[in-house]
């Protein structure tokens, strides 16, 4: 009997104890400096201890003399991967400031998390926000003033300019530094330097030839050359069956324009873009989405008419971009439209082959492309507002180096002796170019393990790409080496310069006038608010619900009735409110853009 | 005090008092505490700002969402959903039990446990790797329309995932799938614990085995079967929403989406956490009357309630 009653209180008192550890998870694990991976649970328990952890997560760096390890959290929107960066990046940044970043990623984690880590008072330490979003959290005092001492920072005091412009945009600001733009370049705000725009019809060349390079003189031509090639080649090399367009559900709304991301796109090709329910024409006036004589329309009547001549991927409605993604690298797909779709098809030996996708012109086309990101992209770094003492030394020595030309070669290059060598010349070679596609393993002497896996979890850079590398005189962006132009100047690409008397597709563009370049600038557009935000999502979820069966519908009486019938349902949520929210913080870009282009 | 724990019956009552204290402190914090969002619904609330006085917006998200016909409209189209499946669910509910006392006949052990195993191995899965699987099978180049195609019963791919036809129905098929063996553990259980001296008696009785289901086995778990349709009746507004948030798309939404479904459509999407808020807020109303119901109705027929 006795020993019942023991065994009872027993159990009681363990019942206990193992319910206030799990209320106390968050934050042990959250000191955990190398037990492995120490993924956030975003569970609503544990909004009340996040706050906790930060805390004493602080004290211990705030304690910690110089040099020990610091673990800081970096809570990032751009990132896909959600944990403690591994790898040969991790080593990099551990060999510079012995510190080791814990990534907190909104994308896998879910929206939920900012709205948590909003409320616990601490965001993170470095921040990665969406512009609309770093007002409001400069607003909310989750962001630290870093005016004071950004001027000691040589390498971000390169792009004062810019950084000055964002913050002098935020509302009520008097003088202070909040944040530091993303993807800043060193050009100018209305030039273009790529060689080939975000968007244009890209076919696959050596198709393309056997048809004898027709002229496609619109949408129905280039519907045409389509099924041409899928008569020709109904399948792949393997066997399984190959369709000119794959279609993707899984990014739909995505980027603050309504609808579904393939028609989103494509409108750029007549010089309309999407900004919010509203779209910007090409002669810089504002007009619904739900326009009939805009290209949302146009563009989503040019797959429907793709999808009845049987050209488009029967599992486009179902399938995932994973799946698309596979397709595509298994030559399943004749038509692709994101000029990075290219890199899951295009490898030297493709290029060499003549069997690579390129952008072909259909003439009554007009490209839109967003200029060189001068005063960045839509994102903004910021430091949180909880850092200080030693811990906010090293973070921003850490962002002075992350804009350095030292960070940025390891960001955008790779790995000196791995990823390129320099020649005697400064100039780079790009070497293992299949070290991402194929996550080839790194050398243990730069941190081992994939390249892949180990790559910069952030995904996002103070300064893009196609800024020059003081260094080599050259883009960091490897396709504009000089060395890998030389190596990829095929007897395709000789073909196409020939054909279309052009060096690269911007060129094309440019000789005959087809490109229209939106310049860069910077503005702080406000963020929506709750009323806004519901209308928007209930008209983003019927607009694209509507789009899909559109794209399926069978004739073009069925796409009318069910686009009326979208537009009712869009009204009755409240479009003609949300169009008009839109179009006052639109116009304010668009009144800069204006400026700017003068 | 000390007096108070002086009394031997005192003292033995607080310490009974201690043995459940874990339990409510788990209720308090697990289900009571939550309810304190509820205030969300009352407010202008937009992240990343904390609630202040000045964003109350009263009984406005009630009121939206049955602002203009289209509002209602989709609202009485979630309902309907929500209702539809969970009626079916309701309306087969006798599957599982039915399940239950054939598989009791097999008089064949190996095969018995054989097909029990297999029919719960599905509760086991997550709903995500059932999707996995419906879309592997019965994609355009799946096996189903391989096999279709190769014996000539159709010419072109069928899109079975993205035709919005016959949806409850077959959301209720995958359902079940999932569900059936699980569910007939609880019968199994009740099966076992019928007295052998029934059988035997209808036996020597010359009852047929058919008989002695009819007269036997099903009275004796029919006692269970009906606990486990008043907690269902209970559930009736929660009928989940992994299974619906894998199958959804554009083309089947009008038919899946269901209240928990578009609750979290409507808060995940973007951010409405205020108006998602207003509807759960009535989803748990709602739920609370139907059970006061069903607990009545027991109380009616069977003359005890179970609340």
């Amino acid at each position: 009997m006795k020993s019942k009653k023991v065994l009872s209180v027993l159990l009681v008192a363990s019942m206990t104890i193992s319910m206030l550890a799990g209320c106390g998870g968050g934050a042990d694990t959250q000191q955990t400096t190398d037990g492995g991976q120490t993924t956030e649970t975003q569970d609503s328990t544990a909004s009340g201890t996040d706050s906790q952890a930060g805390d004493s997560a602080q004290e211990g760096g705030d304690s910690a003399a110089a040099g020990d390890l610091l673990s800081i959290e970096i809570y990032d929107v751009a990132a896909n991967y959600q944990g403690v960066q591994g790898g040969w990046f991790d080593k990099v940044v551990k060999d510079r400031f012995n510190m080791e970043m814990n990534i907190i990623a909104p994308q896998v984690a879910g929206d939920a998390v900012f709205q948590t880590r909003a409320s616990s008072g601490n965001l993170g330490d470095i921040l990665v926000l969406e512009r609309a979003d770093f007002a409001d959290c400069v607003e909310a005092g989750l962001v630290k003033d870093i005016s004071a001492d950004i001027g000691n920072y040589s390498n971000l005091m390169d792009y004062k300019d810019q950084i000055d412009v964002l913050n002098n945009g935020l509302p009520g600001n008097s003088g202070q530094t909040y944040g530091i733009p993303t993807e800043m370049m060193n050009t100018s705000p209305t030039s273009y330097s790529q060689d080939v725009i975000y968007s244009s019809p890209m076919l696959r060349w050596d198709l393309y030839s056997e048809l004898g390079h027709p002229e496609i003189a619109d949408l129905d031509g280039l519907l045409d050359v389509l099924e041409e090639m899928m008569k020709a080649h109904p399948t792949n090399e393997s066997g399984d069956p190959a369709y000119p367009l794959s279609l993707w559900a899984d990014w739909d709304g995505g980027d603050g324009m309504l609808g579904i991301a393939n028609v989103v796109q494509l409108t750029t090709w007549y010089g309309e873009k999407i900004k919010g329910s509203a779209i910007l024409k090409a002669d810089n006036t504002f007009t619904p989405l739900t326009d009939k004589t805009a290209t949302y329309y146009k563009m989503l009547h040019f797959l429907n008419d793709a999808q009845r001549r049987g050209l488009v991927d029967p599992d486009s409605g179902t399938q995932d971009w994973n799946s698309v993604c596979a397709k595509i690298s298994a030559g399943q797909v004749y038509l692709l439209w994101y000029s990075w779709e290219v890199g899951f098809w295009n490898s030297q030996e493709r290029l060499k082959a003549g069997n690579a996708f390129i952008f072909t012109p259909v003439q009554d086309q007009l490209y839109y492309a967003d200029a060189d990101s001068y005063y960045g992209s839509t994102r903004v770094f910021a430091v949180g507002s909880q850092v200080e003492g030693e811990k906010y030394d090293r973070i921003m020595k850490f962002l002075d180096w992350y804009a350095s030309p030292e960070g940025l070669t390891f960001q955008h290059d790779g790995i000196e002796g791995f990823n390129y060598t320099v020649g005697d010349d400064g100039k780079f070679t790009q070497m293992n170019d299949n070290a991402l596609m194929d996550n080839l393993p790194v050398p243990e002497e730069y941190g081992g393990g994939g390249y892949n896996d180990g790559n910069n979890a952030i995904n996002q850079w103070i300064v893009a790409a196609m800024s020059t590398n003081p260094n080599s005189g050259e883009p960091y962006s490897c396709q504009y080496w000089s060395t890998y132009k030389e190596a990829t100047m095929t007897d395709m690409k000789k073909e196409w310069q020939e054909k279309f008397d052009a060096e690269e597709p911007v060129d094309y563009m440019k000789k005959n006038n087809v490109l229209l370049i939106s310049p860069n600038v910077s503005v702080s557009l406000p963020s929506d608010s709750s009323d806004i935000s519901v209308i928007r999502n209930q008209c983003n979820d019927t607009l694209c619900d509507y789009s899909w069966r559109m794209i399926f519908a069978k004739d073009d009486a069925e796409f009318d009735a069910m686009w009326d019938e979208m537009c009712t349902q869009m009204d009755g949520f409240g479009f003609q409110e949300l169009y008009d929210s839109d179009v006052e913080r639109y116009q304010i870009e668009l009144d800069a853009k204006l400026e700017a282009a003068k | 005090m000390k007096k108070y724990f002086q009394n031997k019956r005192n003292r033995r009552g607080f310490r009974e008092f201690l043995y459940i204290l874990p339990f409510l402190i788990l209720v308090a914090v697990f289900s009571y505490y939550p309810l304190y969002g509820w205030v969300y619904a009352f407010f202008d609330y937009k992240p990343p700002f904390p609630l202040s006085m000045d964003q109350f917006a009263g009984l406005k998200w009630f009121k939206s969402m049955v602002d203009n016909p289209v509002k209602l409209m989709q609202i009485l189209r979630v309902l309907r959903n929500t209702f539809a499946m969970s009626g079916l669910s309701l309306l087969f509910s006798w599957f599982p039990m039915i399940f239950a006392v054939f598989l009791n006949e097999i008089k064949c052990v190996p095969f018995k446990k054989f097909v029990q195993t297999v029919t719960t191995l599905p509760n086991f899965i997550s709903w995500v790797l059932v999707y996995s699987i419906a879309y592997c099978l019965l994609n355009s180049t799946g096996v189903v329309n391989s096999v279709l195609m190769n014996l000539g019963i159709i010419d072109s791919p069928q899109l079975f995932l993205q035709s919005g036809d016959h949806v409850w129905f077959k959301m209720w098929l995958w359902l079940t799938w999932k569900n059936a063996g699980w569910s007939a553990i609880m019968y199994i259980a009740a099966i076992t614990g019928i007295d052998g001296e029934l059988t035997e008696a209808a036996k020597v009785d010359g009852a047929t085995r058919m008989q002695i289901i009819r007269h036997i086995t099903i009275p004796s778990i029919l006692p269970t079967y009906f606990v486990l349709v008043m907690l269902s009746l209970a559930n009736f507004l929660s009928n989940g929403m992994e299974q619906y948030f894998v199958f959804e798309n554009a083309f089947n939404k009008d038919s899946i989406q269901v209240l928990d479904l578009y609750v979290y459509n409507l808060a995940m999407g973007n951010g409405g956490y205020s108006l998602s808020t207003a509807i759960s807020i009535l989803k748990s109303v709602v739920s609370v009357l139907l059970l006061c119901c069903t607990n009545g109705i027991s109380k009616l027929i069977r003359g005890e309630g179970f609340i």
